[in-house]
């Protein structure tokens, strides 16, 4: 049976494709990314590294790494604190758990374009109900006092919101210094359910006994038993949340092409817009494809930190 | 004493996911109703959700040259039919099932056989192949999209229903997931297979897939779910042209083109492109949360 060819036929569609579709374009990208090629072109000349050396030298760049970073920086931790706060609270309760895990999911199947359209409306600063209720705070005392510090003698126009009640709200995603941090807003909203998924799949496998034996040591407390069981049995489950949720943010797109398109003054120009800007719609294809290597090369750097992670087995 | 500090701490717990979840579901909320208000009631927040529904004119109606008796409506229907009158959205929700399920069939018919092979026939080089797929595994479909997009314009395919589904007929995570089951499908069942006198073929369709289900449906709702919600490479490879447009691409077509206070139109667009998938998740939840997480990786 084992010398039949019939395997032949079973690979060759499968290698076929990963070579045309997977491997070939990597090739193509270093090579492109070499070259100031455009699309409709019949000639190309080599350039040497002339378009990695813009990539580290001009200043649109460094805001675009720094754009993707500091996303990815705001993000990642968040979502994954978010993620794991709620599996924790939802694998606790007695009651309603499927109900809460189902809601905080929803936004992770949500088509995020679309719902990425209902939050700009929501921040509009006009029309927008965000504005609108953090406005509604301020004439209500006790909120007042809480969020400007007015209660424990703090002047409250020293404080970001008395400062925004005095003054105006933000205009969040048309403000420089706001647009990125709602951008990333958008991006833990949506992610965080996954995190709090993958939370729980990993709270399952903790093995029961283990809080026995903790208890009986005298971890008395909730945190002492989360410190010397939960956290360290987590261990797996950290590293891959952590990958994940950094591969998924620096792939970050849709929200900034629908909402900001990079502006203002580039503050949420990220890797991958800034890809499609340049490669797409200016046809400089020489520098796009710069991007995707350097891309490529963050992307593979994190799955090897995950690779030396998981082998090392942490367990603590 | 015991018994009240748990119930305290219950209900704190409660209290806090209850927050969180108004902020999960905020969106959602202004999305539906803003669909059902009308255009002043959008303007000024006011109304609840559903709105007063007081019967208004439709302007376009009225500049089209119908008279002002033909063109009075409420707000939930004046917003729906304009949706589905302003954008092609049917025809966007067609390309969305038929891009996603010929994308679904394709991946399955190239990732089976050669899962199969990878798990239960023995040849030259499988060690290699299968340390292929893994290698694959690490390069994102979404980094290469400028190569791929530049690859298809040397062929003269953009702007084609291929263009939107030939990058993903490939799944190696599709590969990978199905070879790690069937490692776990014992090898008698398929010697049987081959007493019986099937081919390697029919072992394939008739015996591996039927075994398969679970995993190919774990498979399918990811692969449905990424590629109905896709918005990158769809931006990438059509333009303009609205005949080949998939959902979350006519919808962006639609915010471009829309002029002042077309929003409560577009919010029931955005609801109908949102809706299906929402309400397949609510029946099949934990099918889903599961298909998701195991396929989790990509």
């Amino acid at each position: 049976m084992q010398n039949s060819k019939v395997h032949y036929w079973f690979i060759a569609p499968a290698l076929l494709l990963m070579f045309i579709l997977l491997i070939l374009p990597v090739i193509v990208a270093a090579t492109l990314s070499m070259t100031d090629y455009s699309l409709g072109n019949s000639s190309f000349n080599w350039v040497g590294t002339d378009n990695y050396e813009k990539l580290f030298s001009r200043r649109s760049y460094a805001k675009m790494f720094s754009a993707s970073l500091t996303y990815v920086l705001i993000v990642v931790p968040i979502s994954v604190a978010l993620g794991l706060g709620s599996a924790l609270l939802i694998s606790s309760l007695r009651i309603g758990n499927e109900l809460y895990k189902a809601i905080f999911f929803l936004p992770v199947m949500a088509t995020l374009l679309a719902m990425a359209i209902v939050w700009e409306f929501a921040l509009n600063p006009i029309m927008g109900v965000v504005n609108d209720i953090l406005r509604s705070g301020c004439d209500k005392r006790l909120i007042y006092g809480f969020f400007t510090g007015s209660w424990y003698g703090a002047d409250p126009l020293q404080s970001w919101y008395g400062a925004a009640c005095a003054d105006r709200f933000p205009i969040w995603l048309g403000d420089k210094r706001y647009a990125l941090g709602t951008i990333a807003f958008i991006g833990i909203w949506q992610g965080f359910g996954f995190n709090m998924v993958l939370y729980l799949a990993g709270l399952t496998s903790v093995p029961r006994e283990l809080y026995q034996a903790a208890h009986m040591d005298g971890a008395d407390s909730a945190w002492e038993r989360f410190k010397l069981v939960t956290w360290p049995m987590l261990g797996p489950t950290h590293v891959f949340v952590i990958t994940i949720s950094s591969i998924r943010s620096f792939q970050v797109f849709d929200t900034v092409e629908a909402l900001t398109e990079g502006g203002p003054s580039k503050s949420t120009y990220v890797m991958v817009y800034a890809m499609f800007e340049k490669g797409v719609r200016q046809n400089l294809l020489g520098i796009g494809s710069a991007i995707t290597i350097v891309f490529l090369a963050f992307v593979l750097i994190l799955t090897l930190i995950q690779v030396y992670f998981v082998n090392r087995r942490v367990h603590y | 004493m015991e018994l009240k500090a748990s119930w305290l701490g219950e209900f704190f717990k409660h209290s806090v996911l209850i927050a969180g979840a108004i902020v999960v579901l905020l969106p959602f909320y202004l999305m539906l109703s803003y669909s059902l208000k009308s255009p002043s009631e959008i303007e000024t927040n006011t109304g609840g959700f559903t709105g007063a529904q007081q019967i208004m004119t439709d302007s376009r109606c009225v500049k089209a040259g119908n008279a002002e008796e033909d063109c009075l409506m409420r707000p939930i229907v004046y917003n729906y039919t304009a949706a589905f009158k302003e954008a092609p959205l049917v025809r966007y929700m067609l390309n969305g099932v038929f891009v996603t399920v010929s994308i679904f069939i394709i991946q399955v018919i190239v990732a089976l056989p050669c899962a199969y092979a990878l798990s239960k026939l023995k040849f030259w080089g499988r060690d290699v192949v299968f340390g292929l797929v893994i290698f694959c595994l690490l390069i994102p479909v979404h980094a290469i999209a400028l190569p791929l997009y530049i690859m298809l314009a040397k062929v003269g395919l953009t702007n084609s229903y291929a263009a939107l589904i030939i990058p993903w007929t490939i799944s190696v995570f599709g590969i990978f997931l199905m070879r790690q089951f069937f490692m776990t499908v014992p090898d008698d069942l398929i010697d049987a297979a081959r007493m019986d006198g099937m081919s390697e073929f029919s072992i394939v369709w008739q015996v591996m897939l039927p075994t398969a289900i679970p995993a190919l449906l774990a498979f399918g709702i990811f692969s449905v779910v990424a590629h109905w919600n896709d918005y990158y490479w769809p931006r990438v490879v059509i333009t303009g042209n609205k005949d080949l447009m998939t959902p979350p691409l006519g919808l962006r077509m639609f915010k471009s083109d829309m002029d002042g206070n077309e929003y409560g139109p577009m919010m029931a667009a955005t609801t109908v492109i949102v809706l299906p998938l929402v309400i397949i998740f609510l029946m099949a939840q934990r099918r889903f949360i599961e298909g998701i997480t195991m396929t989790g990786m990509k």
